[in-house]
């Protein structure tokens, strides 16, 4: 099912374009059209995830945060994004040019990559992979890549030793991400994200993988915690450490490379949030979502061929499809986003580890315990499958 | 303050078996110079003998000044021909201060270090070498501290002329 | 990485001067500041490390020496009051006092008891003032950046007080020789009373958010170890000395102005650290002392409320004062430590020395003890448990 049936960008184009335009056309254009609307929602998601750290942050410090640019702030990142594209682009005297200006596009690509694999609603995605998860997490850890090589690039003994620090960290908590996953994985038996939520459809929508094994709460925790590290989030910023490094790996960036770090940040933060709905608390279903599917049928798509009585087919809009498209959207958009609020609620309260903690934690506590909830989580789903009667 | 036990401490320095101090007299007429009036404890003693009279005061369990608290120099006026020192120190266990005071001459200001004897000297004594020209021989890091590297000239003597130019920065 | 690119300094001489330890190929060289954001004021820490683990450590101090002891020498006595509020800024109140109290002690001249009294309340509020800055910065260099907002929300209402009281509110000069400035202006000490119970509410939010924090504990615990010995042997005072276990506090033990009445009145205690955490003398404990003292401070504020009495607060002073010669060392319990002014007067109308003793300066002086052997993280912790202020170290 990779440009085959439901994905919408396709169906779309087909329904607009005549048809005589060839299908060697039509698809690349679909493709294309998929990754700017994939830009455009990482940019989008920049901006909002911007503007909403700084209220929380400002709220839970006493005080208000933005407040002029708009109302409460919320032109605030606007004004952020045109400070950033007029400002002076410094590239470091003793820099490795061609690695300075490498490295926030390469950590930049692996993320948006692997947002190709996040999916809208049931019938609205970038590609519907098989190996969706797989993807995610390969492709999320070419960012480091790009932090490493920034490090090392801007020539300053300060963003080497967070380059270094985030490449240990990295690698410290892939391990624990992973096990955590296979928890879910297990109970659903798919790595596609899709797939994953439609299993989580029964129970009235509460059908949940988190409810329905006692090691994924546990698992959903340890994932958390690793996601945390992965995106360098506190407490485990080490790598732009504030007070200490100055700002780490990114001391030497400014303008608009600088702004390629923080919007691979957030979208690494949303993809972290969108893994934890996704596999743990239902992806896009809610007892919202299975009323829906009682009164629409089982998977209702918002484009409906019809076949006319001369033989030829018309696309038309389905409104219930439509409205049921958008209410998956919107569930996973709100679960993902409580997952990011959780993070900023996170990093402004508690303060940051030191590094050899961070080993400490990730590697002795961490893994042992993602390892037990494998092996529990396992045992369980063997159990319920009767033991393999 | 509380200084009925302190002479009886001065005293102790004083006997012999000690290193012989000099305890001004108050009421002595020949002594009119400034430092008849210092207020609180004192003790003269020759700057030569400093380092082995303060070993003295921390390690005797009679006298027990654990912490040395400052180091000072004072050039009392452009035509002065002694530099003064003066030494602070702190008995925490007794409560009492007790103020060292020396003097060199400003032609070969030379005095031994106190610092192996308390670590809390090597700053104090860097800033008196860089502000007064003092050179406390034996020190382990004579290197400016508050001063640039390269500056010259000994800030806090009376004597003192401001340079014109630094680095090609004006002064006036 | 080269080395030689890294050493920085003035004159060729100077530069190879200045590390005179063996340097090895694969150790790093790092600039602490002059710009940093932990090193609390402009100074440079010259740090070798080996990757993560800190080899040796050089203080480089002078870029804010404001030559504060040459001044003295250069101004008359009351107009050298100024500058004293501008070494240890955070805790200006302590510092008039101080110089205050040394030029009356060649003087020997009394202070009215109401002034007595706002003098213990101004520079008690100010000690808080400065405790409060001290962990709210900590918690920075630590990582939690939501303390400090709200420290500084106390902060900006003791301030707001001292606005009242003399118009500044961060460079005060209203300790003046012989008494104050002025006397409180109507419903002062009302607001006083009130910020003192607002301040005890808030106060338990900050040991529960940040030093009973699991993290902070561990951040701080065990780092930075002063033993008893070190710390009397480097001069160390204040709240560095009483983490260390060693109980000296000047208000107590040397009591100036009217402590002594407030100490045998049992209304303050003297925090002492105990290794509850890690090992005593670590991080951990210096910030626990310095907490625990913003509650006794505010407990010898109300003390002193309640004793208040009416009567002169400004000194009767000639406009060209003379101070008899002689040579005088006071010192006060400064947020820091000790901090002691020794001036020698020749009978003129200004002092021919004036030399401040600062706390900052001599605390400084045990980092490059303790930074060896730490973490670069740890190396952070460290100095901002110190509590250093730059412009006392420098003056």
């Amino acid at each position: 099912m990779s440009t085959g049936e439901g994905n919408a960008f396709l169906d779309l184009l087909n329904a607009v374009l005549p048809a005589s335009v060839p299908s060697w056309i039509v698809v690349p254009s679909a493709a294309v059209l998929a990754i700017a609307v994939c830009v455009a929602l990482i940019s989008v998601n920049t901006m909002f995830s911007v503007w909403l750290e700084r209220k929380v942050a400002g709220h839970i410090q006493c005080r208000y945060g933005p407040m002029y640019t708009g109302w409460h702030g919320w032109l605030q990142s606007l004004a952020d994004a045109v400070k950033l594209l007029v400002k002076e682009d410094i590239v470091p005297r003793g820099a490795d040019r061609i690695l300075f200006v490498l490295a926030p596009a390469l950590a930049l690509a692996g993320i948006l990559g692997a947002m190709a694999a996040y999916p809208f609603a049931p019938h609205v995605f970038f590609a519907d992979i098989d190996l969706g998860l797989f993807l995610i997490l390969a492709l999320s850890s070419v960012t480091t890549i790009g932090i490493v090589m920034a490090g090392w690039a801007s020539n300053s003994k300060w963003s080497l030793l967070g380059a270094m620090r985030e490449a240990a960290q990295v690698i410290a908590y892939e391990v624990p991400l992973g096990l955590a996953l296979l928890v879910p994985v297990m109970i659903g038996g798919t790595l596609n994200l899709i797939e994953a939520s439609r299993l989580q459809s029964d129970w009235f929508g509460m059908g949940w993988f988190v409810f329905k094994n006692p090691f994924a709460l546990p698992a959903l925790a340890l994932f958390f915690t690793a996601a945390l590290a992965e995106t360098k989030r506190a407490p485990f910023d080490l790598p732009e450490a504030e007070s200490e490094l100055v700002a780490g790996f990114h001391t030497e960036y400014s303008g608009i490379r600088w702004s390629f770090f923080f919007m691979e940040e957030y979208t690494g933060m949303f993809l972290m949030s969108a893994i934890a709905a996704v596999f743990f608390l239902g992806g896009f279903e809610s007892p919202l979502t299975w009323g829906l599917r009682q009164s629409l049928g089982e998977d209702p798509g918002f484009l409906n061929h019809v076949v006319r009585a001369d033989g030829s087919t018309q696309t038309l809009i389905a409104i219930g499809g439509f409205v049921f498209q958008l209410v998956c959207a919107l569930t996973l958009i709100v679960k993902t986003m409580l997952g990011v609020f959780l993070m900023m609620w996170l990093r402004w309260t508690l303060p940051r580890l030191r590094v050899d903690q961070v080993m400490t934690m990730g590697y002795k506590y961490l893994t042992p315990l993602a390892l037990l909830c494998v092996l529990g989580g396992g045992l369980w789903e063997w159990a319920r499958a009767g033991w393999g009667s | 303050m509380d200084f009925t036990g302190i002479h009886d401490r001065l005293s102790l320095i004083r006997a012999p078996g000690l290193l012989g101090a000099d305890l001004p007299r108050k009421a002595d007429p020949a002594n009119k110079s400034l430092r008849a009036r210092a207020g609180g404890p004192f003790v003269s003693v020759e700057a030569a003998l400093l380092p082995q009279f303060l070993r003295v005061c921390r390690d005797d369990p009679r006298l027990c000044f654990e912490m040395l608290v400052d180091i000072s120099a004072t050039d009392p006026s452009k035509s002065a021909t002694e530099l003064w020192v003066n030494v602070s120190l702190l008995s925490v266990s007794a409560r009492q201060r007790l103020q060292i005071k020396s003097s060199v001459p400003k032609q070969a200001p030379r005095l031994p270090t106190c610092s192996g004897v308390y670590p809390a000297a090597n700053w104090h004594e860097r800033e008196c070498a860089e502000m007064f020209g003092l050179v406390f021989e034996g020190h382990p890091d004579p290197r400016h501290i508050l001063l640039p590297e390269d500056w010259i000239g000994h800030p806090l003597r009376k004597d003192y002329e401001y340079p014109k130019t630094y680095h090609g920065i004006s002064c006036e | 990485m080269s080395n030689e690119a890294s050493i920085h300094g003035a004159g060729e001489h100077a530069a190879q001067r200045e590390f005179e330890l063996e340097v090895r190929a694969q150790d790093m060289e790092v600039n602490f500041g002059p710009q940093h954001p932990a090193t609390h004021g402009v100074m440079r820490v010259l740090v070798r490390s080996d990757g993560e683990v800190v080899t040796g450590a050089q203080a480089h101090l002078g870029y804010l020496h404001r030559c504060a002891e040459k001044i003295g020498e250069n101004v008359e006595w009351l107009m050298y009051l100024p500058y004293t509020d501008r070494y240890d800024y955070l805790s200006a109140m302590n510092n008039n006092l101080g110089y205050s109290m040394a030029v009356e002690s060649l003087m020997g001249i009394r202070i009215p008891r109401r002034a007595e009294l706002l003098r213990v309340i101004c520079v008690e509020l100010n000690r808080v003032g400065s405790h409060l800055i001290a962990f709210g910065t900590y918690g920075m260099d630590v990582g939690a950046m939501t303390p400090f907002f709200h420290c500084f929300r106390e902060r900006e209402w003791m301030m707001a007080l001292f606005e009242k009281i003399c118009g500044a509110r961060l460079t005060y000069s209203y300790i003046r020789i012989g008494g104050l400035f002025n006397d409180a202006p109507p419903g002062w000490l009302e607001e006083v009373a009130r910020f003192c119970d607002v301040f005890e509410e808030r106060w338990v939010e900050y040991e529960q958010l940040l030093l009973s924090s699991h993290i902070f504990i561990q951040r701080t615990a065990g780092v930075g170890v002063l033993s008893r010995e070190m710390a009397l042997a480097f001069g160390v005072t204040g709240p560095m000395l009483r983490a260390s276990g060693v109980d000296w506090d000047l208000r107590r033990d040397m009591p100036y102005s009217i402590y002594a009445e407030i100490f045998a009145a049992g209304a303050f205690k003297v925090p002492l650290g105990s290794g509850a955490k890690g090992k005593l003398g670590d991080c951990w404990d210096r910030t626990w002392v310095r907490v625990m003292e913003m509650r006794e401070s505010i407990g010898i504020v109300r003390w002193c409320l309640a004793h208040m009495v009416e009567g002169p607060v400004v000194g009767d002073l000639p406009k060209v004062l003379r101070v008899p010669a002689g040579e005088s060392y006071v010192a006060i319990e400064n947020p820091r430590g000790e901090l002691g002014h020794y001036v020698v007067s020749d009978g003129g109308r200004g002092s021919i020395r004036t030399r401040v003793r600062g706390p900052s300066f001599s605390n400084l002086a045990v980092i490059e003890e303790l930074l060896p052997g730490a973490l670069v993280g740890d190396a952070i912790a460290i100095i901002g448990s110190i509590d250093i202020v730059v412009g006392e170290t420098d003056r």
